[in-house]
Order: structure tokens, then C-alpha cells, then sequence
């Protein structure tokens, strides 16, 4: 995907001011809090503890990121004993270029798609249609947002953006029939509506394109966790399977992996388990009348060898849960398409400037009011806003900070240097902001930051300094 | 240089770690013998748990004394839900006397126009509610995806604990894992309309479970 991520400040304003997706985004967060909160609180009922389940996923992939080399290996050796083809994509092109490969040497006209953020990296749709190959996606969410023309706004819920009238709009013109006015009422019937027509697609489909949430070493599979179903049609029912991940996704075994599967649902969406877990392993087996006959795998680099061995290594455990952005007080106030790229929240405000360039989305770092929330409930415990922190760094050492950031930092660096002129000027400036704030000790209109006030009263400090404050304290004591 | 060489080499040249063949070595050795993570108490009674953990994600159970009862359980159910009497079913539960019971099964795998899939399974898991079905050429895995119900039988003495537990018989059993291992707790469904859970998204509507002993 082509990012937009230099223009977040703008594409926030812009969702800000929206009431429709306001109203979608304030309907939704009660529920992503409280459904994982009851998730989380149920591990207790097992006998078993966030934290300890949590330090358990966190060391199963850094044992595999420390040795990715090893693990993607060996994973390569079993996928292809079990009959799969493994191939490599360092980025987005590449990516593109072997699945149209794959679909020509195989004849296909259609795809069906199971829901891959890898593919929204690469603009794999866009290349597949320019290849003259149409694809489908198939997760309800996904499904919608294609219809509309738009990206995923969410990683685990794509169409979180969007309201039931929109998606009856949507319906009532790509499937041909007159718009009805809808209630709540007819949500069942509007997913049954759209399971007709999947189902046909489903079935007349020559190629299944997926990604993996996670790939077993041990076995060689892919692992796949969905609640509707599409995951497991997309990977059994066409003749040809590609499934597209990060190198990142391996786990070493069959028991690691029940570890994290205990974490990713009940952080996703809260369930104690999701629907559908499917391990697919190789193609169609000797006397099977179903199954893929062809599996590819494409392992995908882009980006993500470059943070190992860096500040943002961590990252690279990330398991896609979307808990992050669930309990991020940014991301419910400007939507996910505000970010620009693939991933929203603060995940994606670490992985954007990291993969697309620190300089193309100099703001992502900055949007983050530091609460750490994010990182409170990750459940493979990435320091989510320490990285980002750390990415702010990286832009100053990088020259990146505007021209008066840069020039104001300096200007309070010299002044930091003469104690005596610091503490002069400090409270010249308290005096004023406090006469500024006047008797309600607020102030309504800033003329230096007047884009702070445009939203809220700044409050105004009591007039004396907190030097000022200290050393009448350090006389009394004495 | 191929892909796969450079994103090796970027990936070795990063990580800055030597000793490639000792790492191997010592990664071979965690697969040969893997740890469990932290487990859940899951009880005494794991058949009772599976149960009663199967029905909150919204599958329907009943409980038989013995296998014989099976085809007049599966029938009520039909009967009760309307749902008529032709079934599509896995191989594996032939010898049950389904025509005694009333029922015409054909023993191949699901399409579209199929309403009923009938299923043994290979084993369930107590600690969430979990069938675990394997696929093979006698057990397709569409007769538990495609039809809108999907009715499994489960034997109460292949109920075991946990994931864990199940991947442990799979290993014993089986030897290998098979084309596809499907984990199914209940009817498959959507939220993706605001936060609405709607039922049989794309898979069965129903589950019914019949859990025997």
C-alpha cells in the first residue's frame, strides 16, 4: 500500500470532525475493552495468570527471533517434506510478482482471499486485478471494505469503521437489489446476504491466498484462526493455496503454539478460543478427494530482517492480536485509516516509520499521549511505548524535527547553560501566564500555541516557579 | 543471489550471532522434546467441563449411555430442529445402524446443496470446548463446513484436558499431522457488523454435539 502516513495530522483533523465515523468508533471501544477484560479475568478460573501466560508467549518468540535464521530453516525442510513449495519475497513486489506467477502457471481467474495484512502491504489486490486475475475477499469485514474501495481500518476488524447503513448502501449496490431501511434487526440477514455470495465465489474459485498467524516449525504448518469459517473454505476448497507471511511468524513447536493460543484470542477478541483453528499441512494426501493439490508458502521479508539486532527487535513479536489499538485513546479519536498505511494504532505507529521510512511518517511516533496502555495489555509484553519513544528519538539524532522544533530545542539548551538567566526567564514567563489566565486561572486563546487552545483552556500556572516554590519550602523546613 | 539467500544473509548479518550449527543442533533438540507452557486446572470431570464449556459457545449437546444410541439421538435432533433426514457423513461412522434410526447418510464428502454433516472426531478438549477433527479420505473436512449443521459424535473417553493433551495423542496415534487438523468450538460467526455476533457466517449455523458415555 502506498502510505499516506506523512499526512496523518490532516487525515486526523478529517476524522475528528467525522460524526458518522465518531459514532462507529465510540460504539465500539466499550465492547474491544470489556470483551478482553472478561477474557483475561477467565484465566483466573483455569488457574492461570496473564503475566505468567504472558512471559511464556514473550520467550517462545524471542527464542525464535534470536535464531530466526535456524527456525525459518528448518520450518523451510518440513514445509517441503510435506509437499508444499517455499519460496521468498524480500518486499511488496516480489510478493506480487510470485502469486501472479503461481496463478498463471496454474490457470486462475479468481481468488479468494482470507483476511492478510501482508497482502495490503504488497497492493496484492491492485496487482492481481492489473494481471487480470480478480480478487475476493472473503472475511465479512474485509468483504466490505473492498466493496467500498477503501483498506482495513482495524487488523482484526477491518469494517470497524463503518455503520450498519453504510454497509446496507454498499450491499444494496454491488449485489443489485434496492436499498432497504435497516435496524439491528437485519444484521443477521445482511450476513447471510453476503454468505450467498461469498459461498458461490468460494466454490468457483481456482486460487486461495491467506496469510498464517502463525507457521509451526515442528510440523512444517500454517496455523489459521478464524471465527467465520472463510480461513478454512479459502484453504481447502480452490486447487491452489499460496500463503503469504512475515519471516517473523514461525513457533518452534506444537506446545508453544497452545501457549499463544490461549493468549491471542482472549486479547483479540476475548474468546477463550476462536472458532476455527486450522493446522494446514501440505497439500492433498493419498486417497483424499478434497485439499489443495498445490500449497506455496511465500515467506516476506519486507522490513522486517532490518529490525533485528535494533532498538526495535522487541517488535518482532508482535502476534497481530489488535489489543494495542483497542485501548489506544489516539486510535479511537482518528480511526485507523488516520495512520496512512497498513497498521493502525500504536503497533502500527512503531512498524510504519520502521518499514516505510522514519521520514515518511514523522508524526506516528508523536501520536501517543504515553499512557502505555498499549503495552499494559500486550500479550507478548512489547514495550509498545518505549519503541516509540525511542523512534522520536531517532528523529531528532536524524535531523528529521521541523526547522523550529529544532531551532526552539536549541535555543532552551543554551539557555539550560546559565542557571541564573534560566531562572529569570522562567519567571518572567510565569508571571505572564499567570496574569494571562486572569481570575479563572485558565487561558482561553494562546497566542504562541494557538492550536493547543482550539480544543481546551490551558491551564494557567499560579505565577511562581517551581524553583521559586522549593526554596520557600527549603526555608520553612530550616 | 537469490531471494531466499538475501534475506538469509540480511537476517544472519543483523542478528550478528555465529555458531549456526550449535544453534541448529540446539533447536533440533527443543523439537524433539517440547515443553508445555503454564496449564490450566481443568477438573476432574472433563467430559461434564467439555459440556457444559461446548454449550456456552453456543453448540447443542446431548449425552447417551452408549454408541447404539447414537442414530436415534442424531434423528431426534433432526426431527426436533426440522431439518429432515438425509445426512452426508464420514466413512468413519458406517457401522452405526443410521437406518434403524430412520436416516439416509451418504458417506462422501459435503457440497454446496448439502444441509446435514455428520462427523465423528478424533478427539474434543475440555479445557475449551473443542472438537478436534482430522481430515483424511475417510473423514473429508468439508462435511463440517460446508452443510448449515454439522452434527459430531464424540466419545466421552477421548475427551482429554487440554490442546496440549490432544496434540500429545495426535503425536501417539497418529504419527504424522494431516492435511488439515481442525480445531471447531461451535458455529462459525461474525462481528464485523458493529460488534453484532451473527451466527453461521460462513460455516455451519449449528453445532449439535451427541457426547457418548
Amino acid at each position: 500500500m502506498h502510505s499516506q502516513a506523512m499526512f496523518f495530522r490532516a487525515r486526523a483533523d478529517e476524522r475528528v470532525d467525522n460524526p458518522v465515523l465518531q459514532r462507529a468508533l465510540a460504539k465500539a471501544k466499550p465492547l474491544f475493552v470489556g470483551k478482553r477484560a472478561k477474557g483475561i479475568e477467565g484465566l483466573a478460573d483455569d488457574g492461570m495468570e496473564f503475566e505468567a501466560l504472558r512471559q511464556a508467549a514473550a520467550a517462545i518468540r524471542n527464542r525464535v527471533v534470536d535464531d530466526l535464521d535456524v527456525w525459518l530453516e528448518i520450518f523451510e525442510e518440513r514445509a517441503r517434506a510435506t509437499g508444499a513449495e517455499v519460496l521468498w519475497a524480500r518486499d511488496g513486489k516480489e510478493i506480487c510478482q510470485l502469486v501472479i506467477d503461481v496463478a498463471r502457471r496454474h490457470g486462475v481467474t479468481k481468488a479468494v482471499k482470507s483476511k492478510s495484512m501482508l497482502s495490503e502491504e504488497a497492493s496484492l489486490n491492485e496487482a492481481l486485478a492489473g494481471a487480470g486475475i480478480r480478487p475476493v475477499e472473503t472475511d465479512l469485514g474485509e468483504y466490505i471494505v473492498q466493496l467500498a474501495g477503501e483498506a482495513p481500518s482495524h487488523i482484526i476488524a477491518p469494517a470497524v469503521h463503518k455503520t450498519l447503513a453504510e454497509v446496507e448502501a454498499l450491499f444494496a449496490c454491488h449485489h443489485g437489489r434496492s436499498p432497504l431501511p435497516r435496524t439491528a434487526a437485519d444484521i443477521p440477514a445482511l450476513a447471510g446476504e453476503a454468505r450467498q455470495v461469498l459461498r458461490q465465489h468460494f466454490l468457483s474459485a481456482e486460487m486461495g491466498i491467506s496469510g498464517a498467524n502463525f507457521l509451526i516449525a515442528e510440523t512444517g504448518s500454517a496455523a489459521l484462526v478464524t471465527n467465520e469459517g472463510n480461513g478454512r473454505m479459502v484453504t481447502s476448497l480452490p486447487k491452489v493455496h499460496v500463503v503469504i507471511t512475515g519471516i517473523e511468524k514461525i513457533v518452534p513447536t506444537l506446545e508453544d503454539f497452545a501457549t499463544l493460543m490461549r493468549l491471542l484470542p482472549r486479547s483479540a477478541t476475548g474468546q477463550t478460543i476462536s472458532n476455527y483453528v486450522s493446522l494446514l499441512t501440505g497439500t492433498r494426501r493419498p486417497g483424499e478427494a478434497e485439499g489443495a493439490e498445490k500449497t506455496v508458502y511465500i515467506l516476506v521479508d519486507n522490513g522486517r530482517a532490518g529490525l533485528l539486532g535494533s532498538p526495535w527487535q522487541d517488535m518482532l513479536r508482535c502476534i497481530r492480536c489488535g489489543a494495542c489499538m483497542n485501548h489506544c485513546p489516539v486510535y479511537f479519536s482518528v480511526g485507523g485509516h488516520a495512520y496512512g498505511w497498513v497498521y493502525p494504532g500504536p503497533m502500527g505507529s512503531v512498524l510504519t516509520p520502521l518499514y516505510t521510512g522514519l521520514e515518511n511518517a514523522l508524526d506516528l511516533p508523536h501520536a501517543s499521549t504515553g499512557c502505555n496502555q498499549c503495552g499494559a495489555v500486550c500479550p507478548v509484553g512489547i514495550p509498545l511505548s518505549r519503541l516509540l519513544h525511542d523512534l522520536r528519538e531517532a528523529q531528532v539524532a536524524r535531523g528529521l524535527r521541523p526547522r523550529r522544533e529544532r531551532l526552539g530545542m536549541w535555543a532552551w539548551g543554551r539557555l539550560a547553560r546559565w542557571p541564573g538567566l534560566y531562572r529569570w526567564c522562567a519567571r518572567r514567563a510565569a508571571r505572564y501566564l499567570a496574569w494571562l489566565g486572569g481570575a479563572e486561572g485558565r487561558i482561553r486563546v494562546f497566542g504562541l500555541a494557538p492550536g493547543w487552545t482550539a480544543g481546551r483552556d490551558l491551564p494557567a500556572p499560579s505565577g511562581r516557579t517551581f524553583h521559586e516554590l522549593h526554596s520557600s519550602r527549603q526555608t520553612k523546613i530550616g | 543471489m537469490s531471494s531466499r539467500e538475501i534475506i538469509l544473509a540480511r537476517v544472519r548479518a543483523k542478528l550478528g550471532r555465529s555458531d549456526a550449527a550449535g544453534r541448529r543442533t540446539r533447536a533440533e533438540a527443543a523439537l524433539a522434546a517440547p515443553l508445555r507452557g503454564p496449564q490450566p486446572v481443568v477438573g476432574d470431570d472433563p467430559a461434564g467441563r467439555f459440556c457444559a464449556k461446548a454449550s456456552a459457545l453456543a453448540s447443542t449437546v446431548e449425552r447417551v449411555p452408549a454408541a447404539a444410541d447414537v442414530p436415534a439421538a442424531v434423528t431426534r435432533y433432526l426431527d426436533a430442529a426440522g431439518l429432515g433426514r438425509c445426512a452426508v457423513g464420514a466413512a468413519d461412522l458406517a457401522t452405526f445402524d443410521w437406518a434403524a434410526a430412520g436416516l439416509a447418510v451418504a458417506w462422501r464428502g459435503a457440497v454446496d446443496a448439502d444441509t446435514v454433516g455428520l462427523t465423528g472426531s478424533f478427539c474434543a478438549i475440555a479445557e475449551t470446548g473443542t472438537l478436534v477433527l482430522l481430515s483424511g479420505p475417510r473423514t473429508p473436512a468439508s462435511l463440517s463446513l460446508l452443510p448449515e449443521t454439522h452434527v459430531a459424535v464424540v466419545f466421552a473417553d477421548r475427551i482429554v484436558a487440554t490442546l496440549e493433551d490432544a496434540f500429545a495423542l495426535l503425536r501417539r496415534e497418529e504419527g504424522e499431522i494431516p492435511r488439515s487438523l481442525n480445531l471447531i468450538s461451535g458455529p462459525s460467526r461474525t462481528g464485523d457488523i458493529e460488534q453484532t455476533i451473527v451466527l453461521g457466517a460462513h460455516g455451519p449455523r449449528r453445532v449439535h454435539l451427541v457426547v457418548v458415555g
